[in-house]
């Protein structure tokens, strides 16, 4: 009977078909909020990943292997240059900044702080941080003896704008070195271990203080994250092919953390959905099973009329399919509403391990709503399968005999 | 209209032919005999009525004929060929194409209207949607049921029912309809219309009408009459077309 019968043998038995579609819809919710407040948690450690590592960064195989001995992993000018016109040659290419990062001793009369040092190009227009200033302000192009340093350190060591610290730290040759520095600016991030490791410092003056003209790595700023990797592998090729001796890494490559925990939302999701497809899966076994029963009368007459086993199994099964068509589709429905309520209340979080609390928030986008949409449908249409079987396999005069 | 009346000039050929049909069950160590080596024709055009008493195996004998049941032994031929060699899909495509069965409890799908449970069989054989609604809206004019086409079938009589059961049956043009105990839900006056709309059928456009029952009143509508008795067939009058116990 085309669409009409599977659709009006759905209503057959109402309040049993709404408890279905509210099985199918409250599954598909509640596996849509989770995937997008997932989808969102990982968004932002994303954003955040690339903004603190850029898209790309291209360094001696060396310095990724911690093969390092001393400072021979640097990257020489006329290999930076290669790299520059490689880059130019990347539609996507937006930017990219030179950098030198060396341990260092920070101290100030009063107290010491080993440090992390990284000697950025000044208003460069990949990784500068200065958006980030809570007092003072970034690094500039004039600025030579000049330390941008994180909230956590200024605060530990009682720093201020204006503040004069001691940096010591070892040359390229071997020999220690030191420096002093004036604060220019105090910047604030979401790791607390990082603001209290990272100081930033003018990139020339981090050369001359190491007695070097050379950089550890070179930071790359693309158009679009999905880049990241075919930039990546192209680099890599055209390197080799011409025998520059880097390598590139992509941000996800330089962030071990964001691919831990982006596997671990991806198995939480999993494991979420699973559970939630078993769940609808036996309600709408049980619900189907119960449909076939109290219509074993008419399997047998519509059989008797001539219609097919195959005929009979496509009507049970479309049934599920309508089932599941609907239920899904009002499951993203729901989820949509609960993850627009769920934004507009904007709760707020502190992390461990970071210091500034951020807005709890989910994220959906057509591909997001796909998955438990998809989900819902497969479950339900696999647990129509049994009961649609057991109808079309009905024997015609038995079936006509129940009353 | 023409359901049916392809086969007037066929009238008297032989269409359904059951040879030596045997019917057993088990029940327990027991074996029990629903039907014992029957034989029976159907003409084209007969009105066949079956009488017999409950438990005397009209219903299995009509089974078979209808093909929804196999014997345990013998054969059925429908136009000559014989049916227990033919596969499921098979034998429903002979129900879809060649029978109309109308049942006691009427079994009209609930969720369809009366116009949509005549159509369903011209569903089946996938046939084009101007052709169903011509030939469902003839079906209805002709059980006299217009009017109520778009009810479903609680909001119907039950003679009402029975007559959307019919139009059913005859939608796909069958060359026999098989009624078990058509009437046995219906109150006499509603039973006797019933009847002579079977009857009407049967004489304007030739199909062969075998209906079982165990009401005397029917047969009074019977072409010919067979009894079944302890699942044997007895000819009785008619026009005396072969219809024997062994």
């Amino acid at each position: 009977m085309g669409w009409r019968l599977p659709l009006r043998s759905l209503w057959r038995n109402r309040r049993r078909t709404l408890l279905s579609l509210a099985v199918i819809a409250l599954g598909t919710a509640v596996s849509l909020f989770v995937l997008g407040f997932l989808e969102n948690s990982r968004f932002q450690i994303q954003e955040s990943t690339v903004q603190e590592y850029g898209n790309l960064q291209v360094a001696s195989p060396k310095l990724w292997k911690n093969e390092t001995d001393g400072y021979d992993y640097l990257v020489s000018p006329r290999d930076v240059a290669r790299l520059a016109s490689l880059l130019e040659m990347e539609p996507g290419f937006r930017g990219s900044t030179s950098e030198l990062q060396f341990p260092g001793l920070l101290g100030t009369g009063r107290e010491t702080q080993v440090i992390r040092a990284i000697g950025i190009e000044p208003e460069n227009p990949v990784l500068d941080f200065a958006e980030h200033a809570v007092a003072g302000r970034g690094l500039q192009l004039s600025d030579t003896a000049s330390a941008f340093v994180g909230r956590t350190l200024a605060e530990r060591l009682s720093l201020s704008v204006g503040s004069v610290i001691m940096v010591t730290l070892t040359t390229v040759n071997g020999a220690y070195n030191a420096s002093p520095f004036t604060v220019v600016g105090i910047y604030k991030y979401s790791n607390e271990q990082f603001e209290q490791q990272v100081v930033f410092v003018p990139l020339a003056f981090a050369q001359r203080l190491l007695n070097t003209d050379g950089v550890d790595r070179i930071v790359i700023s693309l158009d679009r994250i999905e880049a990241s990797n075919p930039v990546a592998s192209r680099l890599a090729a055209a390197l080799q092919t011409d025998g520059t001796h880097l390598a590139p890494r992509t941000w996800d490559d330089l962030s071990p953390f964001y691919r831990q925990l982006a596997s671990y939302f991806n198995a939480l999701f999993a494991f979420l959905s699973l559970a939630i497809s078993i769940l609808v899966f036996f309600i709408i076994l049980q619900v189907q099973t119960l449909a076939f029963l109290e219509r074993t009368r008419e399997i047998g007459t519509i059989r008797a009329l001539g219609t097919t086993q195959r005929e009979v199994f496509g009507l049970f099964f479309s049934e599920s399919a309508w089932l599941a068509v609907l239920g899904s589709s009002m499951g993203v429905a729901l989820g949509a509403l609960l993850v627009a309520a769920f934004n507009a209340v904007g709760i707020q979080w502190l992390p461990p391990g970071t210091i500034e609390k951020f807005t709890l928030g989910a994220r959906i986008e057509v591909k997001t709503a796909l998955v438990p949409f998809a989900v819902s449908l497969v479950a339900t249409l696999l647990s129509a399968l049994y009961p649609a079987a057991q109808a079309s396999r009905l024997r015609v005069v038995e079936a006509l005999r129940i009353e | 209209m023409g359901f049916g009346s392809r086969f007037c000039h066929v009238r008297g050929a032989k269409f359904l032919d059951a040879q030596r049909l045997t019917k057993t069950y088990r029940v327990g160590s027991e074996t029990v005999y629903a039907l014992r080596d029957v034989n029976f024709v159907a003409l084209q055009g007969d009105f066949v009525v079956i009488n017999g008493p409950s438990g005397s195996g009209k219903t299995t004998f009509l089974n078979l004929m209808s093909v929804i049941d196999r014997p345990t032994s013998g054969e059925v031929f429908i136009e000559s060929q014989p049916t227990s060699t033919q596969s499921e899909g098979q034998l429903a495509y002979l129900r879809k194409t060649k029978i109309g069965l109308v049942f006691q409890s009427f079994n009209l799908i609930p969720v369809l209207s009366a116009a949509e449970n005549v159509e369903y069989p011209l569903l089946l054989q996938r046939r084009p949607k101007p052709e169903r609604q011509e030939r469902v809206a003839a079906l209805l004019a002709e059980v006299g049921l217009s009017d109520l086409a778009r009810r479903r079938p609680n909001e119907l009589s039950g003679g009402q029912r029975q007559r959307v059961a019919i139009a059913r049956a005859l939608v796909s043009g069958p060359m026999i309809v098989l009624a078990d105990e058509p009437t046995a839900n219906l109150d006499s006056k509603t039973g006797e219309a019933v009847m002579d709309l079977m009857r009407r059928l049967n004489e304007e456009h030739c199909v062969t009408f075998i209906v079982v029952t165990h009401d005397p009143a029917v047969s009074r509508y019977a072409g010919r009459r067979v009894r079944i008795h302890d699942g044997r067939l007895e000819e009785g009058e008619g026009n005396g077309v072969a219809a024997s116990a062994s």
